[in-house]
């Protein structure tokens, strides 16, 4: 809407017409994504940011409580067990995911149409919706000899393994639907960045000898850098943020060993209604999210610059 | 030249005018977008109710018939809004002080909603028919400061469900008492019920995870059969914790060492982490026992048929047979000046026609009256199963509600995380935590200023 306002003050000073007229067109046609970003994006989220501070009582009116949220939820112990599972959650699944993605992406790169059936086929996890790939892990972890997997166990006379009942390993089992679900999307990402690399200096490095792990450590890893940090950002922010996975599998359970950050802060929205606490919960997560990002960034610019 | 600057001018000026479009169809789609949550048609005119209830499609299509026919009475005209995720769309509408005229959602909301100053207060003798109702129906609508906060409308008891043909191929009765139910479930799981000759079945069901606060709510019914209380009320308007009584350890070591942390297969696979929607082996045929609500009843004879399984009060615990009791209450929105029109809306649903209809599936669809709250109806009789007199009398002799006067949701999730963490760790000291929920609870009682 603000960005409609120029336009006519640029055609009374005709002497910066051209300039203000180029200015102004790429903004025109941003505005409605932009008003869109505005009212459903950022307007939530400023009100989320107030409510924080706020005790929330829809109807009787919200009374200011100043930083009592945050102190409520960085003390509280589940939380705090929250963060060591998100923590645990989010690097185990990234980095999983990254490894399993390059993988798959220096398996399936090339041209022939089978590999892009094959590339199809890896990919669809990330294109399915969470909650079904959550209800087929269910069924795939089924604790006994009827599952999926527990039935491969028992051919090799081992299990049955309560993947999701035993909070020792239920975090872990969760790790890997997680790494399942996001391997082919960073597949996709090193596939762009690897169809980027000058094929003649596999040449020359193969003239020169060189080793497969010497080729990947002085060659393709160099090269597939910009992949490499888009992909280190989008995993950063995902695994912070990581909810469904947990929330269609384990639902936090058993005992809480696989509460995230977020399935506390949904808890304590939706269960106990309270949503102050939760919007407190919200924006402390936004906070170190938008902290690692600038640092991932950061980090980027200046592996860039060097 | 000239021609040319002309025609990039008017390239231009294109580009404005589909940039303005584009604009102003963006901030219609916004205004559009913003206006769908709130409206509510007619909800100025007085004679028209806008009406809220926990519905999917199916139930909805039931509460049309009942609001038809109300319509069709009184001429009241309804806007009736079924709605999934009930609680954040209520949230949404209070914090614009707009609420529904008439809402229909559980009991065990009843704390929470006054709390938030959602409701009207109701006086029973306002309401035509509302002696009717039993005592013990109305008892579960009054609040903290002893005024009724909602009608009663339809109530149910758990009660369980067994397979009949595992019962008679294993020479087994229905069990009724908790000694007897665990017997049964051993044999159910280990003595190959179902005759395929593995070991695929197990004794019965339960949806133990803390999600929703599920493992309370199915852990209720034995807490109480075990003379165990969650909160108890203290007069006054008071309460306290009362989850580190020697009742409660000793149920909840019950349960732990006989369903949880002994034999395996007593217990489905899996209940630590399952919630109803997952919790399915009972209707997929591999377990023979459920302790559950009868809206269960319609699923089940759709997927194992009336006749494999039957109905039975739930087995006795030490302290008896009681089980938990839930169900809806009409809500009237605070502040809405449509009194008459709300009350002849209570009026009509409970009385013994409003809620026949409730009560009656018509084309397949889930009835939404279970047990009638208006004491001149018998269930069995309406829906002509006798099965419901089974749930009618559980619900009236032996059952309990979880208490609703005060916000119960905090301490229901509370119960439910430390019973799943219990059952979840088998070497863990019971006692101590407890002692360590029940300090929780007190935190919950207190930040209410409920605790005594």
């Amino acid at each position: 809407m603000t960005a409609t306002v120029p336009a006519p003050a640029a055609r009374r000073s005709p002497g910066k017409r051209a300039f203000s007229k180029k200015a102004v067109v790429p903004w025109l046609f941003l505005a409605p994504g932009l008003l869109l970003a505005l009212v459903f994006k950022f307007w939530p989220m400023v009100k989320g940011i107030r409510l924080s501070f706020f005790d929330v009582r829809p109807f009787l009116g919200d009374q200011w409580i100043g930083l009592d949220n945050y102190t409520r939820v960085l003390t509280d112990h589940r939380f705090q067990d929250a963060i060591g599972h998100t923590l645990i959650l989010g690097i185990g699944q990234a980095v999983g995911a990254i490894l399993l993605g390059f993988a798959l992406a220096l398996l399936l790169e090339g041209q022939a149409r089978s590999l892009r059936i094959l590339r199809t086929a890896v990919f669809l996890p990330a294109v399915t919706a969470t909650a079904v790939v959550g209800e087929l892990w269910r069924l795939m972890y089924y604790p006994t000899s009827d599952g999926l997997l527990n039935s491969g166990l028992h051919l090799l006379g081992l299990g049955p393994v309560p993947f999701l009942d035993n909070p020792d390993i239920a975090l872990y089992s969760t790790m890997a639907m997680g790494i399942w679900i996001w391997a082919p999307y960073n597949m996709v990402i090193f596939l762009a960045g690897l169809a980027g690399v000058d094929r003649s200096l596999y040449e020359a490095a193969a003239m020169d000898g060189v080793s497969l792990w010497q080729r990947l450590r002085y060659v393709t890893l160099p090269a597939i850098r910009p992949a490499l940090m888009i992909v280190l950002t989008l995993a950063t922010i995902r695994g912070l943020r990581v909810f469904t996975e947990v929330y269609v599998l384990t639902g936090g359970g058993p005992a809480g060993s696989t509460d995230v950050w977020m399935t506390r802060a949904y808890t304590l929205g939706f269960t106990r209604n309270d949503i102050g606490g939760a919007s407190a919960a919200s924006v402390v997560l936004l906070c170190v999210t938008l902290l690692l990002t600038v640092m991932v960034n950061h980090l980027r610019k200046r592996g860039g610059a060097r | 030249m000239r021609d040319r600057r002309r025609s990039i001018d008017m390239r231009l000026r294109r580009v404005h005018r589909l940039a303005a479009v584009l604009a102003v169809s963006g901030l219609m789609f916004g205004t559009a977008a913003c206006d769908a949550g709130s409206g509510s048609a007619g909800s100025g005119d007085p004679n028209t109710l806008e009406v809220w209830t926990r519905s999917n499609p199916d139930s909805a299509a039931t509460y049309d018939r009942v609001f038809a026919a109300f319509t069709k009475k009184t001429g009241i005209k309804i806007d009736y809004q079924p709605v999934i995720n009930f609680d954040q769309q209520l949230q949404s509408r209070a914090s614009t002080k707009d609420l529904p005229d008439v809402m229909i959602n559980d009991t065990a909301l009843m704390g929470s909603y006054q709390s938030q100053g959602l409701l009207k207060p109701i006086d029973p003798a306002s309401i035509t028919g509302g002696d009717q109702i039993t005592d013990k129906s109305w008892s579960s609508t009054v609040g903290i400061d002893r005024k009724h906060y909602g009608v009663p409308y339809s109530r149910q008891a758990q009660t369980l469900m067994i397979r009949t043909d595992w019962l008679k191929k294993l020479g087994l009765k229905a069990p009724t008492t908790w000694q007897e139910m665990l017997s049964v479930a051993k044999a159910f799981a280990t003595k190959d019920p179902d005759g395929d000759g593995k070991a695929d079945t197990y004794g019965m069901v339960v949806p133990g995870s803390a999600q929703n606060g599920y493992a309370a709510w199915w852990g209720a019914s034995f807490l109480w059969q075990g003379g165990a209380k969650i909160i108890e009320s203290a007069g006054q308007g008071k309460y306290a914790a009362a989850m580190d009584s020697a009742a409660a350890v000793d149920t909840v070591t019950w349960m732990k060492d006989n369903l949880f942390c002994g034999r395996k297969g007593v217990v489905q696979p899996g209940a630590l982490t399952a919630v109803t929607s997952t919790a399915t082996n009972f209707q997929d045929g591999n377990a023979g026992m459920y302790m559950t609500g009868p809206y269960n009843m319609t699923t089940f004879d759709g997927t194992l048929g009336k006749d494999t399984y039957e109905v039975v009060p739930a087995p006795a615990g030490p302290a008896g047979g009681d089980v938990l009791a839930d169900g809806e209450n009409v809500y009237l929105g605070a502040k809405t000046g449509k009194d008459k029109q709300e009350l002849a809306l209570a009026a009509f649903l409970v009385s013994p026609e409003g809620q026949k209809i409730a009560m009656t599936s018509v084309d397949g669809h889930q009835p939404v009256v279970r047990i009638p709250v208006n004491s001149t109806l018998d269930a069995a009789k309406v829906t002509k199963d006798a099965r419901w007199s089974v749930v009618q009398k559980a619900y009236e002799d032996a059952s309990e509600q979880f208490p609703n006067a005060p916000d119960f949701a905090p301490i229901k999730q509370d119960t439910a995380d430390a019973l799943n963490s219990i059952f979840t760790y088998c070497g863990g000291d019971v006692r101590s935590q407890l002692k360590a929920l029940n300090d929780t609870l007190a935190g919950d009682l207190k930040d209410q200023d409920l605790l005594k």
